[in-house]
């Protein structure tokens, strides 16, 4: 092993098509050591919990379960494990699940080989990545009047700062412009998003249920 | 009860839990009741309306009317079955003496007690009740006999093929004949036959022996009827995958062959694939909605400045609207932001956002290109100022385009509902 490899992100690749696994080790195989593959649920996780890699790259469509499943067994075992949810999916519900089963972000197939290299560099540093696609979805998650009656938590609705910063995502910035045209920092943006990112996974709130129960996610 | 483990579901007559037709049994399992309470009141009842015989036509029709249940494995199973690498076949669960012997004495004890009573002529209701044995016979004959499995075979082949399958068939069925027929002649001599002129005695045993043919048919009938709407729906079924391969084979067979013969170009396979791919999504994921949609029509409009100007556009939206007249104008407006940014700006990739709520519809459009001098949009880019700004004011919305050179630009549409 050459010395450079050592600081370079160990990355396991999970998904169903071997073509697309060895298309994306072609891309990012310089820049990141990919350690392992899993081409369904079981082979996924015995292979991320022999490896324990810095991140994992997770197809949304799975056989066995699909990319949650995989999220929810290892992080019960190795919470340390970060998951960047990879999906040619466009529909919401499955993003979103995949998200909300622990993985701190969602980009698409398409996504080019140096974008991936940064969002696996993100997400391996403890950041959330949200496409434009995930900001969109996660809008509309939380959109809707909410009474002020039912707000109990928090939690359960995202503040006028995180939306204006969801949205300039999805307007296709990124984050140093977001940061300019706030006037924040680029860390303060980050930790806007990852804050995002903690709400859609423990909120409970009545609208997100409604949302996923009216796109028969429940 | 292990059978209420079953999906409520439309009425069928589980026939690995039946004593005779199944008819209780698919009561008790359709309304979870057990099924010895309606087994008891439906020997206790049937024999006591037997002089009149309303009962048991009662349970003959239920008989008729709701189909066996189909025996349901899973696809891989039933592949492996067609395929011969499976044994086929029922599993009948071996049925409980004791409760089947108990009933019968019940019914018989219940017949006793009606010809004690006077209520009925002893000779005509064991008549009737060998007569009902036959008919039991053979509809059961007729449940539990396999499907012919060649679809070629001729109709009256496929027809008789559950009599003609096997001699323990044709002895059963012929026994149920015997059994049905022989009474018939005995209500020849019936006081109430025997006191008419000849004639019409021979027309009531006409009468007499046609019904019980047509009350023994009568299952086979049933039965062909529901294989010919089975394979209708197997064809429809059949047609809809059809429909799939004849859609990759105009989409996706087409654009790969495109692609394998324009290799060289970058540009042209980038295209391609991503219009194939967007029209994959679409045909996949999409949804189907009569009324058209705002999003939708953002879209189809993306979609085609992406193939005409060949920029990478990405949509997202959050919230939708039905399309209306002032909406339409939104989307011209949106559709010549993006041709501008296609053709100045020199972004690869343009970035489209909508969003809707209550009270505003809002479209962005956004590239990371050249930029230009606000300045002078009116000498340079009629375009903007015409189709963009005033298209909007004219709509009651605005326009705010914000860009300098080599900034990028983005074009803010605005429209109140």
């Amino acid at each position: 092993m050459s010395e450079e490899s050592v600081d370079k992100y160990r990355v396991v690749i999970v998904d169903d098509h071997a073509m697309f696994r060895s298309g994306v080790k072609a891309d990012i195989g310089d820049a990141v050591e990919i350690v392992g593959e899993g081409e369904d649920v079981a082979s996924a996780v015995s292979t991320i919990l022999a490896q324990v890699p810095d991140v994992v790259l997770l197809d949304v469509h799975l056989p066995g379960g699909g990319g949650a499943q995989v999220a929810k067994l290892v992080l019960k075992e190795l919470p340390e494990v970060r998951f960047l949810a990879l999906s040619i999916s466009d529909a919401a519900e499955d993003v979103i699940g995949v998200i909300r089963a622990g993985a701190r972000g969602y980009v698409t197939k398409t996504i080019s080989a140096p974008d991936l290299v940064d969002a696996i560099r993100r997400v391996a540093e403890g950041d959330a990545v949200f496409s434009p696609k995930l900001a969109g979805f996660v809008l509309d998650a939380f959109s809707g009047s909410i009474e002020v009656a039912a707000i109990d938590e928090d939690l359960d609705r995202l503040s006028q700062r995180e939306r204006e910063v969801l949205r300039l995502i999805a307007r296709g910035y990124q984050y140093k412009e977001i940061a300019r045209e706030l006037f924040i920092s680029i860390k303060t943006v980050e930790t806007h998003v990852s804050s995002v990112l903690r709400k859609l996974q423990l909120s409970n709130r009545y609208q997100l249920t409604r949302w996923a129960s009216d796109r028969k996610l429940v | 009860m292990s059978e209420l483990a079953v999906p409520r579901e439309k009425l069928s007559r589980p026939l690995d839990a039946a004593l005779i037709g199944g008819v209780c049994a698919a009561f008790a399992q359709h309304f979870h009741i057990p099924v010895l309470l309606i087994r008891t009141i439906a020997v206790i009842i049937l024999p006591a309306s037997m002089f009149g015989t309303w009962g048991i036509w009662f349970y003959l029709l239920v008989w008729l009317l709701i189909p066996p249940r189909a025996q349901r494995s899973s696809m891989a199973l039933e592949s492996a079955e067609r395929a011969g690498m499976r044994a086929a076949g029922r599993k009948f669960r071996p049925i409980d003496l004791a409760q089947a012997g108990a009933l019968a004495l019940l019914g018989l004890g219940c017949c006793w007690a009606l010809w004690l009573f006077g209520a009925v002529d002893p000779v005509l209701m064991a008549a009737n009740g060998i007569q009902w044995l036959g008919v039991v016979l053979i509809w059961w004959q007729a449940d539990h006999a396999a499907s012919p499995r060649a679809r070629e075979t001729s109709w009256w082949r496929r027809l008789l093929y559950p009599l003609i399958a096997h001699w323990s068939t044709i002895l059963v069925v012929t026994v149920g004949l015997l059994l049905v027929l022989v009474p018939d002649f005995y209500y020849q001599y019936l006081p109430a036959v025997r006191e008419r002129p000849n004639g019409e005695r021979t027309m009531i045993a006409l009468v007499i022996v046609l019904f019980s043919v047509a009350v023994v048919v009568a299952p086979w009938i049933v039965r062909n009827r529901r294989e010919l709407a089975q394979a209708l729906a197997d064809r429809r079924v059949s047609d809809a995958r059809a429909d799939i391969a004849a859609h990759l084979h105009d989409s996706v067979l087409q654009t790969l062959a495109l692609i394998q013969r324009s290799a060289a170009d970058e540009k042209t396979v980038l295209a391609l694939a991503r219009r194939q791919e967007r029209e994959l999504r679409v045909y996949l994921y999409g949804e189907v909605s009569a009324e058209a949609m705002l999003v939708a029509e953002l879209g189809r409009r993306a979609q085609q400045v992406e193939d005409d100007y060949g920029v990478e556009v990405e949509l997202v939206s959050v919230g939708d609207a039905p399309l209306s007249d002032q909406l339409r104008v939104l989307v011209k407006a949106a559709q010549e932001a993006l041709v501008n940014a296609a053709k100045h700006s020199g972004a690869a990739v343009v970035d489209i956002y909508a969003e809707v709520d209550d009270d505003l519809a809002a479209v962005f459009v956004r590239d990371r290109g050249a930029g230009f001098d606000l300045g002078r949009i009116d000498s340079d880019r009629m375009g903007v100022r015409e189709s963009i700004i005033e298209r909007m004011e004219r709509a009651g919305g605005r326009a705010i385009i914000k860009t300098a050179p080599g900034e990028g630009t983005e074009v803010r549409l605005e429209l109140p509902l």
